[in-house]
């Protein structure tokens, strides 16, 4: 239990931190599991699988345990809007957008937590929650699906419960590879370029794969899907030096970049396709 | 006369729209300007570049606009909205009156009475109660069809985009 607690801990501190930061958080969380490896180890290397087998096969309801600690630790860091309308409907709207997944069922929540910065989290099992300086920014209800949609796109690839699994293996990896060479410093050294790649590359990849996600989830849940780049349009106008895009602009690419890679993913594919924006039903918040 | 108070009101509110009038943009890529929303459309020019136009609404993903090389519709991705040299200031203020929610944005910035920066992260500890606050408010997938009936919002399939490598 403990182990778990460690390792969400960890992969919550790595989801708020994200790529600029996430491979020093990745050699924390590799040295937490080679630690708690070593400890139920013992004598006995062969039990590394069992060890870790909770990790690698994570079953949905250990998804959703993993993401339910993440997102109370979130909401300890910043919490709900007290707005009951408001979290009511981006509920209504998450889950409608998350109904065109193909992971329709998990317990999908949904919220707007109270900080200024702009910016949206996810959690494994279904956990997404948007910044009221972010839902400010949006003009109307498709634009919030979209950014919604972004978030279901982690979650329904993985992408947080992925990076945890890497970066267990690769300890795996190196605490096998020490047993049997004894070198230290060269596990070491395995270990954290290991991380690094992994932490850095997947992660933009994954911003990219989440980006073209949201528009096809608006387009199939009937909503105009060109409002999702419109709030990327919108975020790359906020200058780099604000305060209130700090953290996004450190762990996601530059919304420039992104429109850039979902310019090329929508091609014109999406060219003739019409959706409704919701500009009236959309659920304002005063400044 | 209650007719004509209505047209006008009417007029108005439509005027107050979240329209982009007038907002000026920059050609990020060459593309063609279509006489209609639509990629099978007629051509009626071909933006360079770097070329300006005036944005005067958008359909999807296409925004109608005026510009030296024609007028007409292009794609929003293949335009930036702005002018990139701009003070922000300008902008977001440009924002607010466009949005009829002036304020907005910048405000954002500057009431800072809540960030959340990583050491806030780092720090935080689990919230039960506030979790339980936010599983409370759980939509249905019944309900979410509800509500989508209710905005007119119909479902469509849509295959996933592939990568770009």
């Amino acid at each position: 239990m403990k182990t778990i607690y460690k390792l969400v801990l960890l992969t919550g501190l790595m989801l708020g931190c994200g790529t600029a930061v996430a491979f020093d958080f990745g050699k924390e969380l590799n040295k937490a599991l080679k630690e708690n490896v070593q400890k139920k180890l013992g004598d006995n290397p062969g039990a590394a699988a069992n060890v870790l087998s909770g990790i690698v096969g994570t079953s949905q309801e250990e998804e959703i345990a993993i993401g339910r600690q993440i997102a109370g630790n979130l909401l300890g860091a910043s919490p709900l809007v007290k707005d009951k309308l408001l979290q009511k409907y981006i509920n209504n709207v998450g889950r409608w957008v998350a109904s065109q997944s193909e992971r329709p069922d998990l317990p999908w929540h949904f919220g707007v937590i109270d900080s200024n910065d702009i910016n949206a989290f996810a959690a494994p099992g279904g956990y997404v929650f948007v910044t009221r300086g972010l839902y400010q920014q949006l003009q109307n209800e498709a634009a919030l699906a979209g950014v919604l949609a972004h978030e279901i796109g982690h979650v329904i690839r993985q992408h947080h419960l992925k990076i945890l699994q890497q970066s267990s293996l690769v300890a795996l990896g190196g605490e096998a590879l020490s047993r049997q060479t004894g070198n230290d410093e060269k596990v070491q050294q395995l270990i954290g370029s290991g991380a690094e790649v992994v932490a850095r590359s997947l992660d933009k990849n994954a911003e990219f794969e989440a980006d073209s996600i949201a528009v096809v989830l608006s387009a199939r849940a009937g909503y105009d899907p060109f409002s999702f780049p419109e709030v990327l349009q919108e975020i790359g106008h906020v200058a780099r030096d604000d305060s209130s895009v700090e953290l996004l602009f450190k762990t996601h690419p530059h919304p420039d970049e992104r429109l850039d890679k979902l310019n090329v993913a929508m091609s014109d594919r999406l060219d003739n396709v019409k959706g409704q924006t919701l500009d009236r039903r959309f659920y304002r918040l005063k400044p | 006369m209650k007719l004509f108070k209505w047209v006008v009101t009417t007029f108005l509110l439509l005027a107050l729209q979240p329209v982009l009038a007038a907002e000026s943009g920059t050609a990020l890529k060459a593309d063609a300007i279509k006489k209609e929303p639509y990629s099978d459309a007629q051509s009626v020019g071909t933006l360079g570049v770097g070329d300006k136009v005036n944005i005067l609404k958008k359909d999807g993903g296409w925004l109608n606009v005026t510009s030296a090389k024609g007028s007409g519709w292009v794609r929003m991705l293949s335009i930036r909205k702005g002018d990139a040299k701009k003070e922000k200031g300008v902008l977001d203020s440009f924002k607010g009156l466009a949005s009829g929610r002036a304020g907005t944005g910048k405000v954002v910035a500057t009431t800072g009475v809540r960030g959340l920066n990583e050491e806030e992260l780092k720090a935080a500890s689990f919230d039960a109660k506030e979790l339980s606050l936010a599983e409370s408010y759980l939509t249905s997938k019944a309900d979410a069809q509800s509500f989508a009936n209710q905005g007119k919002l119909k479902p469509r399939s849509f295959d996933y985009l592939p990568l770009p490598q």
